[in-house]
């Protein structure tokens, strides 16, 4: 079994665990990109449910945030998601979207 | 609608490889549509750029791992026409060639992506891909040159029949 080293972020994303040194850099985007970790070490992708205006579910550890959204960037430590509603951004309790 | 996907995970590549190939049926059959491609690295990867390419082959088929395609609607009565199999044979799936095979290879789209990102396709309704059945040629998805790390490999795509 693989040991990890403390300082790794660990996630999960399509049922497969994911291990990064670092955080993703800024303005990565989803999509092209396929994930983006964040600080916290938590894996988020784009999940395969989507909604009539081509959003798709946004997946944070596997575990699906209930928002949708057709892309999710990271800059500067904060990640926000783009949808019919504009963009919003995770809170910092990293319980929703504002 | 029913869609299914293919997918694999902790793959070692070795090297220029098709890490997915599906040939459509024969007809008369369901065409495929493919709704969405991925590609990443679960290891702790180092930063790297790695060139992607979807292109369809005609026979000879790589020689390939079967997969067998999972519903995404899981009280979907039937299974896929597509089944697993190694010869990337019509109405088969396989992943992570282990032999190109001989056929000819055209490109359909090209990409690169960075590794720790990895790379998700998500073609709109108007651009997804549609391999019809009874077309002599498979849809893969391929490394046409050797990742810098050939270990921890996921892929996937997702597909409709339609």
């Amino acid at each position: 079994m693989m040991s990890d080293d403390a300082h790794l972020l660990i996630g999960t994303a399509l049922g497969r665990t994911w291990r990064r040194e670092n955080k993703t850099e800024s303005y990565v985007v989803i999509p092209p990109a396929l994930i983006i970790t964040d600080s916290d070490g938590a894996t988020w992708t784009l999940g395969t449910e989507y909604n009539v205006h081509m959003e798709f579910n946004v997946l944070r550890n596997d575990k699906d945030t209930g928002e949708f959204a057709s892309r999710i960037e990271y800059q500067r430590g904060v990640l926000r998601i783009y949808g019919r509603d504009g963009w919003r951004t995770f809170s910092r309790n990293r319980r929703h979207f504002i | 609608m029913r869609e299914f996907s293919i997918s694999s995970g902790g793959v070692t590549v070795a090297g220029t490889t098709t890490l997915i190939f599906v040939n459509p049926a024969a007809a008369p059959s369901v065409n495929l549509e493919f709704l969405r491609f991925w590609v990443g690295q679960t290891a702790n990867a180092t930063s790297a750029q790695q060139r992607i390419q979807l292109e369809t082959q005609a026979s000879v088929f790589p020689t390939l791992t079967a997969a067998t395609p999972t519903k995404l609607k899981p009280a979907d009565p039937n299974a896929s026409v597509i089944t697993g199999g190694t010869a990337g044979a019509a109405g088969t799936a396989g992943i992570n060639a282990s032999a190109e095979g001989a056929g000819t290879k055209t490109t359909v789209w090209e990409d690169a992506f960075n590794v720790l990102n990895g790379w998700l396709h998500v073609p709109t309704p108007a651009e997804t891909r549609i391999m019809p059945a009874g077309f002599t040629q498979g849809l893969g998805l391929y490394f046409p040159v050797a990742p810098a790390t050939l270990t921890g490999w996921a892929f996937g795509e997702v597909f409709r029949e339609v």
